[in-house]
This record gives structure tokens, C-alpha cells and sequence, in this order.
């Protein structure tokens, strides 16, 4: 299932954050951080909250640059503590959905989904209908002309996920995408990502501080330690696919991989 | 409030002020406040015989010239000084100083240098509503959402693609805000000019009324250039809420009264 060439390497990362004027010392987000994720795989990754996992987002979003270390994409350093100026996306490479939805607020639902390939000059008929395909995929059809601030969190976030797939980057990071969502809509959510995810396998980063949400839509999960962030522990997880997020809890292996996880979190 | 209550209220403060205005006139006596209907037909007389409109079109030649001239640089330059933070930092003091600067003091100079014709009032109207508007735009751009810029970054957005897409949107209501303070400002300035001299213009009638002690033209002039200024700033707000149209309805009343402020 995850077994595919290594895609993205992750080498001794550290970010240190420089206190405010007079105030407080140094800090490292994450430090001495290695892992790798493999072509197609899901990867989730949780740990406690202020534990650096949005920081390292950044950094392989390249919007924004390591202190130590470095990261590699398809074997080649794409981010370094030595290297120049940032290229966000890494020419379109990652896809990156964030904890807020980022929609802008004055374009309607569908120009805000066609906002990548507008910026990238790919607007055509074929991406247009690629798009309208995606919207009703996720339940938008009939809202293309609405403003974001007059649709629910959970459209918007749909959107959003839209947005990110209608360019086909390979690896789509994801920052607690459906966090400030109530229960019903985020099940809702992650079933829709695995769908979308079944179509056309890509490689995702997913962080998240929901450990049954990791172990339900991840081939592997990382723990994180507490800032600075290194990988404590990794886990397989033996739950086959296509799964059902609604009944997951009762699968075999979700339980003992659950408490696993919950022990070492603590 | 209600469309037709909010007239009707409107309405009534409009016959308040002409009341006061009538009991002024009466207390202090014509020669010094003219009174509303002799006000208002001298307004006839002069708009009839198209002086008014030949004085009002020079002076809004002046301002809207003059606001070309200072505007637009004031509306470009902060978008040029967000991919030039080093610039923007050298620059900063010597912006703040020419903001601070009375620009009606410079009035005298810019005749001397331009004449006492349209150009000197267009150099005076240039200079305020330059800073007026680079000000309120600069805190416009940087008041962008950098998670917006930064997800318009990644999703494959050239700078200039972040300029228009991104960070003009966000100003907007900012320029818009500029552009209502700096208007009063622009005619108040192509008017001052033509009070020193001019033989032209709103602000020359006033200064020719008052030079012959008739107070009803002085205020048949003063009301025009009222006028002038309500008419403009209403086809500024038309620009504006077609361009923000995109806004919540709720968010409109708190935003009119923080930029009326």
C-alpha cells in the first residue's frame, strides 16, 4: 500500500524562532527531525498542540525556511538552512490546505477554486470541467456564485480542499484541515478526502491532534514529541482500505493502535 | 434604519438648519448672513446665466487634475515599496514628514512657480491628496492577510499575480477611504489657490463676493461648492460598493462609520 519510491526526506530539520526584542531566549519548533514519506502514502502526523507539526508544514511548503538541516524532494535538496530564496509550492509541487480555509473573501465559491489555475495560466475548458467535476464530487454544485463568508465552515473547507486538487499538485500537506469543525461535518470531511484521495492516489502529509482521525485516514502515523519536535514513535496502520470512517472505531487493530498511540502521547 | 424613515429624518434636520440659518440671518441682519432665499435665488441667478457652472467647472478641473496627478502615484507607490521593505524603511521618515507638512503654507510657492493659473492649484491639490492617499493605501497593503499571500504563493501566484489578486482586493476599501478624506481636501485646496489668486473659480467668486461686501454671492458660492462635494463623494461611494460588492451586507454600516471618521 505505502511501499513506493521515497518521495520527500526530511534531514536533521530545525527551526528556531528568535524571541521578541529583550524577551525570553531562543526557541526550537522542531529539531534533529528525520523522516521520510513514500510515493502515494498517506502519512498522518500527531502530537501535542504547539509541538512544531504546522512549522514543518512551512517549511516543506517553502513559505518558509529551516534553521538546521534539510529537505529533500525526489532525492533533491529542495529546502536547506544554507539555501537562498524560498520558492512557495516548489513550482506547484505541494498543494497545501490550511487550518483556516484561506478562500479570499471577494472571489465567489468557483473563482475561488479556479484561482490556482488562473494564477498559472492553465485556465481551459478542460480544467474548467475538471473543476465543476470536482465541486459536485464534494456536494458544491449550485453554490459557484456564492461569496465564501455566506457559506458554512464545512463548504468552505470543501472548497478549499478543491481548490488544492483542481492543479494535481503530487503532495498535499494538511494542517488540521477539519479541526474547528463539529463531529458530523468532519466524518463527513474525511470521507470525502479518502474518495477524493481513492481516484487518483496522492502523496499526503496530514497533521492532525486527533489521533482517531490519524488512524483513520493514515497508512502510517508519526508521533510527535513536544516542541522542540522529533519523531517519537512511528505506527503502521493494519486497518485495510477502502475503509469507512463512520465505523472505523470497530474495525479490528483501531483500538489497540489507539490506546498505543494515547499512552505515548501522554 | 429604514429607507423611508432615515429620509424622512433627513429631511427634518434640513429644515432645522435652514431655521437656524433664517433666525442667524434675522438676528445679525442680511449684510452679514444671508438669508436662504435670497441665498437660493442668487444660486438661480448665477446657474441660470452659467456663471456658476463656468467658476465650479475650473475648480473641479483643478481638484480632479490635481488628484490624478498626486492620487495615483499615492495609490502605486506602496505596492511598488511592499517588494522593496528596505526602500519602504529609508523612505518612511521623509513620508511622514511631508504628510505632516501644511501644504496650504506652500500655496504661495507653487504660484510662484506655476502661475496663477490651473497648474499651481492642480501642484496644491497634487500634494494632499498624495499622502492622504499613499497613507491610507500603505495601510491597506499592509494589512493583508499574509495567509492569503502565502497560500497564493504556493498555489503557483507570481508576485504580480499576488499584487492583483491578493493584495489590491485587500486595499481597496483602504484606497476608498483615502479617496473620500482627500476629496473634501482637493476642492478645499483648488479653492484656497483661487482665494490668493485667480480670476477664475468657486474660490474666486467667494473672494470677489466678499471683496464687495455681498454676502448672499459668498454663500450662493459656499452652497455650490457643498454641492460639489456631496455629488462627488456620492459617485465615490457608487465606485466603491460595486467594487465591494463581494462584502457582507451586515459589515457595511460599521465600515461607513469608521471611514467617515
Amino acid at each position: 500500500m505505502s511501499e513506493g519510491a521515497v518521495l520527500l526526506e526530511v534531514r536533521g530539520l530545525g527551526r528556531r524562532f528568535e524571541p521578541r526584542a529583550d524577551r525570553g531566549e531562543a526557541v526550537f519548533a522542531i529539531r534533529d527531525l528525520s523522516f521520510d514519506v513514500r510515493e502515494q502514502e498517506f502519512l498522518t502526523i500527531v502530537g501535542p498542540s504547539g509541538s512544531g507539526k504546522s512549522t514543518l508544514l512551512n517549511l516543506i511548503a517553502q513559505i518558509d525556511a529551516p534553521t538546521e538541516g534539510e529537505i529533500r524532494f525526489r532525492g533533491r535538496p529542495i529546502a536547506a538552512a544554507t539555501a537562498g530564496a524560498l520558492r512557495p509550492g516548489w513550482d506547484r509541487q505541494f498543494g497545501y490546505v490550511t487550518q483556516d480555509d484561506t478562500l479570499l473573501p471577494w472571489r465567489t465559491l468557483i473563482e475561488n477554486v479556479l484561482f490556482p489555475l488562473r494564477v498559472q495560466g492553465r485556465l481551459s475548458a478542460q480544467t474548467r470541467d475538471r473543476a465543476s467535476e470536482l465541486m459536485s464530487t464534494v456536494g458544491l454544485e449550485g453554490f459557484e456564485r456564492y461569496y465564501p463568508h455566506e457559506l458554512s465552515g464545512g463548504m468552505r473547507k470543501r472548497a478549499a480542499l478543491i481548490r488544492t486538487l483542481v492543479y494535481d499538485p503530487p503532495v498535499i500537506l494538511m494542517d488540521e484541515p477539519f479541526g474547528a469543525l463539529d463531529a458530523q461535518t468532519r466524518t463527513q470531511l474525511q470521507a470525502d478526502l479518502l474518495r477524493l484521495w481513492n481516484l487518483g492516489r496522492k502523496t499526503i502529509v496530514f497533521v492532525t491532534h486527533d489521533i482517531a482521525e490519524a488512524i483513520a485516514l493514515g497508512d502510517r502515523t508519526l508521533v510527535f514529541t513536544r516542541a522542540p519536535a522529533r519523531v517519537q514513535s512511528e505506527h503502521r496502520i493494519p486497518i485495510a482500505r477502502p475503509r469507512d470512517v463512520r465505523t472505523i472505531y470497530g474495525v479490528d487493530g483501531f483500538a489497540e493502535t489507539y490506546e498505543r498511540i494515547r499512552k505515548e502521547l501522554q | 434604519m429604514s429607507g423611508g424613515r432615515a429620509l424622512r429624518d433627513r429631511v427634518l434636520v434640513a429644515l432645522a438648519v435652514l431655521i437656524v440659518w433664517q433666525v442667524a440671518a434675522l438676528v445679525c441682519g442680511p449684510h452679514w448672513i444671508s438669508p436662504p432665499l435670497m441665498t437660493a435665488r442668487r444660486f438661480g441667478q448665477l446657474a441660470l446665466n452659467g456663471e456658476l457652472a463656468r467658476h465650479a467647472l475650473y475648480t473641479l478641473a483643478a481638484a480632479a487634475g490635481g488628484f490624478v496627478v498626486g492620487g495615483v502615484p499615492g495609490a502605486v507607490l506602496p505596492f511598488a515599496l511592499r517588494r522593496a521593505p528596505r526602500l519602504a524603511a529609508i523612505l518612511d521618515p521623509y513620508l511622514v514628514a511631508g504628510y505632516g507638512m501644511p501644504k496650504l503654507a506652500l500655496a504661495p510657492l507653487f504660484i510662484l512657480w506655476f502661475g496663477i493659473g490651473l497648474a499651481s492649484k492642480m501642484a496644491l491639490v497634487a500634494s494632499i491628496a498624495f499622502f492622504l492617499i499613499f497613507f491610507s493605501t500603505a495601510a491597506g497593503v499592509r494589512g493583508t492577510d499574509v495567509r492569503l499571500v502565502a497560500m497564493a504563493r504556493v498555489a503557483g501566484a507570481s508576485e504580480q499575480a499576488v499584487a492583483r489578486h491578493v493584495v489590491w482586493p485587500s486595499a481597496v476599501p483602504y484606497v476608498f477611504a483615502g479617496l473620500k478624506i482627500s476629496l473634501s481636501y482637493a476642492i478645499g485646496a483648488a479653492v484656497v489657490g483661487e482665494l490668493i489668486s485667480s480670476n477664475r473659480g468657486l474660490g474666486y467668486l467667494i473672494q470677489a463676493g466678499a471683496n464687495d461686501f455681498d454676502t448672499t454671492t459668498v454663500f450662493a458660492a459656499l452652497t455650490a461648492l457643498t454641492l460639489l462635494i456631496v455629488g462627488l463623494n456620492a459617485l465615490v461611494e457608487a465606485a466603491e460598493r460595486r467594487l465591494l460588492r463581494w462584502r457582507p451586507v451586515d459589515a457595511q454600516p460599521a465600515r461607513r462609520l469608521v471611514t467617515a471618521a
